[in-house]
């Protein structure tokens, strides 16, 4: 009875994609490193301005395997801590009309959990509406001593304090 | 350490692989209390299933949904290639690396999928 009531609410409201994509790519003097992630399950609630991003930390892909071994045992830690995620707010989500076609600059707010670590953060992003599917968009930079992610002094010069993180997903309409 | 540094992804086409169907895989894997998870996670699966959608992702890979008992929920698979080959309501066997169960939302009515990573159609 609870989960009918649940779903009759956020029935029409709620886009998803189980495939969205994130990269996150660090550029030092002596190598630039990226790695991308399709595996991303995000939800937007129109109705509430409520988006959730979840994703998990081995599916990011790297070109070297060592790297991704390095990132996976020894950065990360993947095995205690599996999944990254953002849970937030599109500010003023009111203001934005889903029905029509449109280009939105919005602000994102939320928190950002990854490594075991939270912390709060505001991103600008961008939404596209057309043709009934939402295009979302984003680019932030995370430094990675705030999650308490630490990187063995041998290869420190090889990996920027900031990493750019890159975000796009096209939702569809549950 | 040139060879360390440039060791190549392991071969998932030449290597041995659990055998599972979409159905045990997603059940396995999305029921927190399974003991039999170490068996997928991170391991080579071939996962047999039937084909309920085949989406394309932002990277224009193709990624095939393998159908599941449970509804708005697949086994996510990723190919490696991209291939004319495949249509929706095929029966196929697809060998990858098994990435695990990413989770949902509850509140908002939708369960995760089991991810499949680097595909190969068998």
């Amino acid at each position: 009875m609870m989960a009918n009531f649940v779903n009759m609410q956020v029935q029409g409201q709620v886009y998803y994609t189980k495939n969205g994509r994130i990269v996150f790519f660090s550029k030092t003097i002596l190598e630039n490193i990226s790695a991308e992630n399709n595996q991303v399950i995000s939800i937007i609630n129109i109705q509430t301005g409520e988006v959730r991003f979840s994703l998990l930390n081995r599916a990011f892909h790297f070109p070297k395997a060592k790297m991704e071994d390095d990132f996976n045992e020894s950065y990360m830690e993947s095995d205690r801590w599996p999944r990254s995620t953002f849970n937030g707010n599109i500010e003023n989500s009111g203001n934005i009309n889903f029905e029509d076609d449109g280009n939105h600059s919005v602000t994102v707010t939320g928190e950002l959990t990854i490594h075991g670590v939270t912390r709060k953060i505001v991103i600008p992003g961008n939404i596209i509406i057309k043709d009934g599917k939402i295009s979302a968009s984003a680019a932030f930079k995370v430094l990675i001593k705030d999650f308490n992610i630490k990187i063995p002094s041998i290869v420190s010069n090889k990996i920027a304090e900031g990493v750019e993180v890159t975000v796009e997903c096209l939702y569809q309409k549950k | 350490m040139y060879l360390i540094w440039n060791r190549p992804h392991q071969d998932i086409r030449n290597s041995k692989a659990v055998e599972v169907t979409a159905i045990t895989l997603y059940h396995a894997l999305a029921n927190d209390s399974s003991n039999i998870k170490k068996t997928y996670i991170n391991r080579i699966v071939a996962v047999s299933g039937e084909v309920k959608r085949i989406i394309q992702n932002r990277q224009k890979q193709q990624v095939i949904l393998l159908k599941t008992n449970t509804e708005h929920a697949s086994v996510n698979c990723t190919l490696e290639e991209n291939t004319k080959n495949i249509r929706e309501g095929d029966i196929v066997i697809l060998k990858g690396v098994c990435m695990g169960y990413s989770g949902g939302d509850v509140t908002m009515g939708i369960p995760g999928d089991v991810y499949v990573i680097r595909c190969y159609p068998l």
